[in-house]
């Protein structure tokens, strides 16, 4: 006997949905990333990783690795403290925030560039100041960094936004009227209930630090061996015809990626088994 | 320790929680504050803990002004309607936590801390609990978790917020029983909140009756039970029959000083008699229902276009025999009469019933 169920879609329709989206991703995912260590790899292993030992490309991986790392307290700091004020307090110009943290999501990389050099360049608002007391923010790496932490920061915030919301604060306020000073609670109640949220954003805004292109590109002034990032690199390399050394480097990239994935879904995994054993909602006692 | 509130206000936008409370709580009193939902209980409570600040007013602790007082430093225990027990933290952990947040110098010993934290999960009968996580309990046992991790920095007032308001009605029960016996135990002062009315006649010494933001009535729970000092107080306490004088024909008896329309008599369903003869001053009304509810049998009378509601014990029931659409009379025992301002008339003393 056949067994259909009433909620089951005719044959036909599965498959073409899957094919589809199945398409979809080998096309426009699975193939590129293929290409890349093809391409890389054209010429054997020996030269991919000559190419990968030339002091420009490793200047550029110890640059996008350094920018990453900078980045990141900045963006666990203002994260924890701006979900913190949205999801705890009341106050006026809340949803403005809000907005506003969602700005870097909207606005282009590439003006995001803008923005700081009409601030920092020669020409702009503090451009005289900088010069006179001869501190280089454009063309240089501190402009890198600004730029790249107006492109991540929203991570870390939006990820924990409505996981502190959901949370409430009736935790907290049990830790103050059990005595506990403000550190305290914040290291032994609020920490320990966002970590694996934290980890998260922190994934994703590292992902998003070391691929950026854009904004970077604008500040950077593609100095090489000082103020080029890999994927700066990567573009350098190939309009050179260079397509061994900017595959290589373009390979290193996909690896971060793929790292970053993996990451990304261990922690997914456990950030959904604690909420899992955290929530559980237990039917009212019995006995 | 003794808590004196005076005039504490509290507005939320244009919204009054709280208009000009005042309450003294003496020392080792266990006080419920009771009143429907957005009654301003929770409010005032959460003001008590310091957890939120009054718009004006002052709250003295043992007679010291309090009112500024960080709620860390106001030596309060606080048990919360859904526990709010630390969830990445053992129920040890839980209780312990008062403990190791103290400053290092009033700090215990570990050894002092495990030696307190038993004593304490005894008390509540979970220390076989100790390594077990909140996620892990059924919410009886976290909220005795709760009060112990409340009662672990030694408070000198506990306050309850709805403690049993999200239990089933066997638990909460054998809880209230048990949270009674704790608080004569532990000689400190204790207020709950609790929409519940059962649980505070039960429970409390004093029962604090609040609506809107005011009180209506402070009194032992037999004062506010059957001595209700407003038409609210009446209604909220149990079931009541609301008696219009207007469509009581002979009701101006009780009433023949003043000539108002608009007074109000309350009689509780089992202060309600019913007969199957014509009674003297009694009114005559038809059966509608007969409901058989645990111990009582409550029925349903239509008189004219009322509903009156009557509540008799089985005995008393099973010697009327009660058919639905039988005639029969009725006289209430003894009620209440408030006026059109709706404060109580000038001798509330239960009156007798006059037609």
């Amino acid at each position: 006997m056949k067994s259909t169920r009433a909620t089951q879609e005719p044959r036909w329709v599965r498959y073409t949905l899957l094919s589809v989206g199945l398409g979809f991703l080998f096309f426009f995912l699975g193939l590129p990333l293929v290409a890349v260590f093809v391409e890389a790899l054209a010429q054997g292993l020996p030269v991919y990783l000559e190419a990968l030992k030339e002091p420009e490309t490793r200047s550029a991986i110890g640059l996008t690795v350094g920018i990453a790392l900078a980045v990141l307290p900045f963006n666990i700091v203002f994260g924890v403290a701006a979900a913190w004020a949205i999801a705890k307090f009341d106050f006026k110009g809340k949803s403005l925030l809000i907005t506003l943290i969602d700005l870097p999501f909207a606005v282009s990389p590439v003006v995001a560039g803008l923005i700081f050099i009409l601030l920092f360049g020669a020409q702009g608002t503090f451009g005289p100041w900088l010069a006179e007391h001869d501190l280089k923010i454009i063309f240089a790496v501190p402009g890198m960094i600004i730029a790249t932490l107006f492109i991540t920061f929203p991570f870390i915030a939006r990820e924990l936004i409505p996981l502190m919301q959901s949370q409430g604060k009736d935790e907290e306020e049990a830790a103050v009227s059990l005595g506990a000073s403000g550190w305290q609670m914040f290291w032994r109640v609020t920490l320990p209930n966002i970590k694996w949220g934290l980890l998260y954003g922190v994934i994703l805004s590292n992902a998003r630090a070391m691929g950026e292109f854009g904004a970077v590109s604008v500040v950077s002034g593609h100095i090489r061996g000082e103020t080029n990032t890999l994927p700066l690199h990567v573009e350098i390399l190939y309009n050179e015809y260079n397509a061994i050394g900017a595959f290589a480097a373009a390979s290193i990239l996909a690896l971060l990626a793929l790292v970053t994935l993996v990451a990304k879904t261990i922690v997914e995994w456990r950030m959904k088994k604690e909420t899992e054993m955290l929530n559980t909602v237990l039917a009212p006692e019995k006995t | 320790m003794s808590i004196e509130i005076r005039n504490i206000s509290k507005r939320f936008g244009n919204f009054v929680a709280l208009d000009n409370i005042n309450l003294d709580i003496p020392t080792g009193e266990l006080v419920a504050l009771l009143g429907p939902s957005g009654c301003g209980k929770t409010t005032l409570l959460r003001i008590i803990a310091g957890m939120e600040s009054a718009d004006q007013g002052e709250i003295l602790f043992s007679g010291a002004e309090a009112t500024h007082l960080h709620a860390r430093d106001r030596n309060v225990g606080f048990v919360f309607q859904h526990y709010a027990l630390f969830r990445h933290m053992t129920v040890f952990e839980n209780v312990a936590f008062g403990l190791r947040v103290k400053p290092r110098k009033e700090r215990p010993s570990d050894a002092e801390i495990k030696r307190r934290v038993m004593e304490l999960l005894g008390l509540v009968q979970l220390d076989w609990l100790a390594d077990r996580y909140p996620s892990q309990l059924s919410g009886g046992q976290r909220q005795r978790i709760a009060l112990a991790r409340a009662l672990a920095v030694e408070p000198k007032v506990l306050l309850l917020d709805e403690p049993f308001g999200a239990l089933d009605t066997k638990v909460r029960k054998e809880l209230r029983r048990w949270l009674r016996r704790l608080h004569d135990e532990m000689h400190i002062s204790s207020v709950f909140v609790t929409h519940d009315q059962e649980e505070a006649l039960e429970v409390a010494d004093r029962v604090v009756v609040m609506n809107h933001g005011k009180i209506e009535q402070i009194g032992s729970p037999d004062e506010v039970y059957s001595a209700p000092a407003s038409p609210f107080v009446y209604q909220f306490l149990g079931n009541v029959n609301v008696f219009h004088s207007r469509v009581q024909g002979g009701y101006a008896e009780v009433e023949r000083h003043e000539v108002s329309e608009k007074t109000t008599a309350f009689v509780r369903p089992h202060d309600i008699d019913i007969a199957l003869q014509p009674l003297e001053d009694g009114l005559q009304a038809t059966v509608q229902h007969v409901h058989p509810i645990g111990p009582l049998v409550r029925i349903e009378l239509q008189h004219n276009s009322e509903i009156v509601e009557v509540e008799l014990s089985r005995e008393r029931h099973e010697a009327l025999q009660l058919v639905v659409g039988q005639a029969v009379w009725f006289r209430p025992r003894q009620m209440r009469v408030f006026g059109a301002d709706q404060l109580p008339r000038s001798t509330p003393e239960k009156q007798a019933f006059l037609f």
